[in-house]
């Protein structure tokens, strides 16, 4: 028995003084903990009676504190804020247990209070838990850890925008990529993108170059007040810097407010009918294609088909006409005489149509200058070409007065004498048909009196079938200043002197009319009395 | 043994067996893993050493071999209790709570065998293995019913007179009587010096001379039950043969056990008090 009580002793003594100063232990710590091997150090993690407290894991764990003070993290979300640090991170298990066993798979990156979302959460952790992107100089020297990082885009991010806008990326960006910028609202812009501006690539205006050495793009600070900032002044200034007050930013073609619009201040000033165009009358297309106008003819088409070419080239409508409107030329009889055919008596009131617009078409050229070409023959073929050669009607009327014939009658066979001059002459030369229808007759008018004259006689003093009035009537007033009665087979003696013709001559019915029988055949007296 | 009492033997076997397999089936997948993955597994709460079951089958572990070894030390080294059943009783129950206490300590150390407390574990397990050889020197050293040991003349007392027996009860053939008479005789043979080679060799020669007694057994016409019966009487002799032979190198060794068994067993209950004591200090108070 006493040996056994010496050897138990023996044995006691021999393993507490070899191992007791660290064999209370119940494992080896972990790596990160063996500094705290030893049976001095169990009370700083150990609190006696009470196990390990968290008190005691954030004496040292000071970072994981501070994120509790602030409420913030991983270690403060509802999942693990309350659990006591050993429930997760336990120790004694060996140099190579990891106290942090982390599964990036497995891990809720939400409960961190940064939610991995989009591109972020095909990333691995490394890519973001680096020690070039914390900032905090303790944690960054730690061999191992997910501290260190803030919420801040640019914690991670190069700052593409080199500061020229505010650090809050996701206000623009979203996490799925950076390009494009989903979230950015130009209209919350003082630049807000409409019509075109909206289709338009962002480079076009935020122009890509390099600042830094580094590719920029630049976003902020464009000027944008005037559109010519961007784009060029096709107008060259002629209506200012405000090109919204007529065109739109749905095209530039795209024209508004042009009640408003001051076309004088082009090149082309709408006056008369052309100030009562719409636009489209003339701008088919776009208002801002260019359009020319420096002749008539680039808007108007030719009506005259090229009639007032020359050397080629029409001439300016203007010449005649006025935007007042293409109908009441301007071309004034002056010049109408400086040509070749000057106007002159009655065609001075004679309205252009009635020469120029013989058809349905204005005609200014090849009308030709002889009044037959104008003018209807009616003589042709009644009076004979000797009388009037290439039918030049001014051989016998004036220009003044049709009415006005100046025909020298003495050139034909029957000059005019007597009552003769002073008929017109329609009294001879135009006659009436049985059926009352006019006809005139010049050539075929006859030189006999009664071609003309009625014969009332009733063919009594015929000679050789014509009757020639002429040889006892004369004088204007048809006197028969030569006739004695003598002379005939009953001369006038006593009484039958003084008796009035009729006494003796009396009427004679001849169908309807009746006319006065001079060549009674009689001398006896019994015949009349 | 009685019926009763192989009964009682047998529950107590089942007993630690059940507790073995059941702690094996329900923990394998956690005390497989290495020490750095067991944190991971999912009864690492309820199985680690300060685990609820851990934990509970750590005390109630230190409990059984406590009670264990008190109330056989109390029982043996007490005289007034030496009329409370018979000690071999007692010390069938002590190697039970004995071997189920360590059993549940090692599944409540989850294999892991380190520092201070393990110097308890492995004192532990000396104890369990020296008791598992001084069971098998106390069976070789004959003890009388109270079990006291028995002297060598005690024991040569004990030998019976087979010849009379076979032929007052068997009745076998003279060849037969005299074969089987011979084999239950004590020889003087030589004997190597090496005490395990010693013991295979004569366990050899023992099982030989029951095969032969099994065959001239076998050519006389005895009933089954006869059979056994005197075969296991045959088997008795021979054992009692070698205790005899082996008595007072038993006797010996089993002093030298004691100085083995009982300072391990001390240093397994110093070493456990502060095991005990520097988690409670810690605050690891079980469900207390």
């Amino acid at each position: 028995m006493r040996i056994g009580i010496i050897y138990t002793f023996f044995v006691l003594i021999l393993t507490c003084t070899s191992s007791l100063t660290a064999q209370i232990s119940p494992g080896d710590l972990a790596e990160v903990h063996s500094h705290l091997e030893g049976i001095s150090n169990c009370t700083k993690c150990h609190t006696l009676g009470a196990k390990v407290t968290n008190e005691k894991c954030l004496e040292c764990h000071q970072e994981v504190k501070s994120r509790l003070m602030l409420k913030k993290g991983y270690h403060f979300s509802p999942k693990i804020r309350g659990k006591e640090c050993v429930s997760c991170h336990s120790d004694h298990h060996g140099r190579k247990f990891e106290i942090v066993r982390f599964n990036p798979d497995k891990f809720d990156h939400n409960q961190t209070g940064y939610i991995l979302a989009g591109a972020h959460s095909k990333k691995a952790c490394k890519d973001c838990h680096k020690a070039e992107n914390i900032a905090n100089i303790k944690i960054r020297e730690k061999k191992f850890t997910y501290l260190g990082l803030t919420r801040r885009c640019l914690t991670c991010h190069a700052d593409y925008h080199q500061q020229t806008l505010p650090s809050t990326c996701s206000d623009c960006h979203s996490n799925v990529s950076f390009k494009p910028a989903t979230k950015f609202d130009h209209s919350a812009t003082n630049f807000p993108l409409t019509g075109s501006h909206q289709t338009v690539g962002c480079a076009d205006c935020h122009t890509v170059t390099s600042k830094n050495e580094v590719r920029f793009q630049e976003f902020a600070n464009i000027p944008h007040q005037n559109c010519t900032e961007c784009h060029t002044d096709v107008h060259q200034n002629k209506f200012g810097q405000m090109c919204r007050d007529c065109h739109t930013t749905a095209s530039f073609n795209s024209i508004m407010g042009m009640s408003d619009f001051n076309h004088s201040r082009t090149g082309f000033p709408l006056e008369n009918k052309h100030a009562e165009l719409t636009c489209s009358s003339c701008h088919k297309r776009h208002l801002t294609d260019p359009l020319k106008h420096e002749k008539c003819t680039d808007c108007h088409a030719d009506y005259h088909s090229g009639e007032f070419l020359k050397e080629g080239v029409v001439q300016s409508c203007s010449y005649c006409h006025s935007t007042k409107g293409f109908a009441g030329s301007s071309y004034t009889i002056e010049r109408h005489n400086e040509g070749t055919f000057q106007l002159k008596g009655a065609h001075l009131a004679t309205p252009c149509f009635v020469c120029h617009k013989k058809e349905e078409k204005w005609s200014f050229r090849e009308i030709g200058m002889n009044c037959v070409d104008c003018h209807n023959n009616i003589h042709d073929p009644f009076i004979s070409e000797k009388y009037y050669p290439e039918s030049d009607c001014r051989n016998c009327h004036q220009e003044t007065r049709w009415a006005s014939i100046n025909f020298d009658h003495s050139v034909t066979e029957f000059v005019l004498s007597g009552a003769h001059t002073t008929q017109t002459c329609r009294s001879c030369h135009f006659k009436n048909d049985q059926n009352g229808v006019e006809y005139q007759v010049f050539s075929e008018l006859s030189s006999h009196c009664t071609s003309c004259h009625q014969d009332i006689h009733y063919k009594q003093f015929d000679l050789d079938g014509k009757t020639d009035c002429l040889r006892c009537h004369a004088g204007n007033l048809w006197e028969i200043p030569g006739f004695d009665h003598n002379k005939t087979a009953f001369k006038l003696e006593g009484k039958h002197e003084g008796l009035a013709c009729t006494k003796c001559h009396k009427h004679v019915r001849a169908g309807e009319s009746s006319y006065l029988l001079y060549k009674i055949g009689e001398t006896r007296c019994e015949y009349c009395h | 043994m009685s019926f009763g009492h192989k009964f009682y033997i047998f529950v107590l076997v089942i007993i630690v067996l059940f507790t073995l397999i059941v702690l094996s089936y329900f923990g394998f997948s956690y005390y497989s893993l290495p020490l750095e993955e067991r944190f991971f597994h999912n009864a690492y709460k309820d199985l680690k050493p300060g685990g609820f079951w851990g934990h509970g089958l750590g005390i109630l572990g230190t409990l059984c071999i406590i009670i264990g070894v008190l109330l056989y030390i109390t029982r043996k080294r007490l005289r007034v209790l030496s009329r409370f059943g018979l000690l071999k009783h007692w010390l069938e129950f002590h190697i039970f709570l004995c071997t189920l206490g360590p059993i549940l300590i090692l599944f409540h150390t989850s294999f892991k065998f380190g520092g201070l407390v393990a110097v308890s574990f492995w004192s532990m397990v000396a104890v369990f293995l020296s008791g598992v050889i001084g069971r098998f020197i106390y069976i070789q050293i004959p003890h009388t019913i109270e079990g006291r040991e028995m002297s060598l003349n005690e024991v040569q007392e004990m030998k019976t007179n087979i010849g009379t027996v076979l032929t007052e009860s068997y009745s076998l053939d003279n060849e037969s009587l005299n074969l089987i008479i011979e084999s239950t005789k004590k020889k003087v043979e030589r004997y190597h010096d090496n005490f395990f080679v010693r013991f295979v060799q004569n366990f050899i020669k023992d099982q030989r001379t029951i095969r032969q007694v099994r065959s001239v057994v076998g050519r006389n016409n005895l009933s089954r039950s006869e059979q056994k019966h005197l075969l296991h009487l045959i088997r008795h002799e021979i054992t009692l043969n070698r205790k005899i032979e082996r008595l007072v190198m038993m006797q010996n060794l089993f002093k030298y056990w004691h100085v083995a068994h009982l300072p391990f067993a001390f240093v397994m209950l110093v070493i456990m008090l502060i095991h005990v004591t520097v988690t409670i200090v810690l605050g690891y108070r079980w469900i207390f």
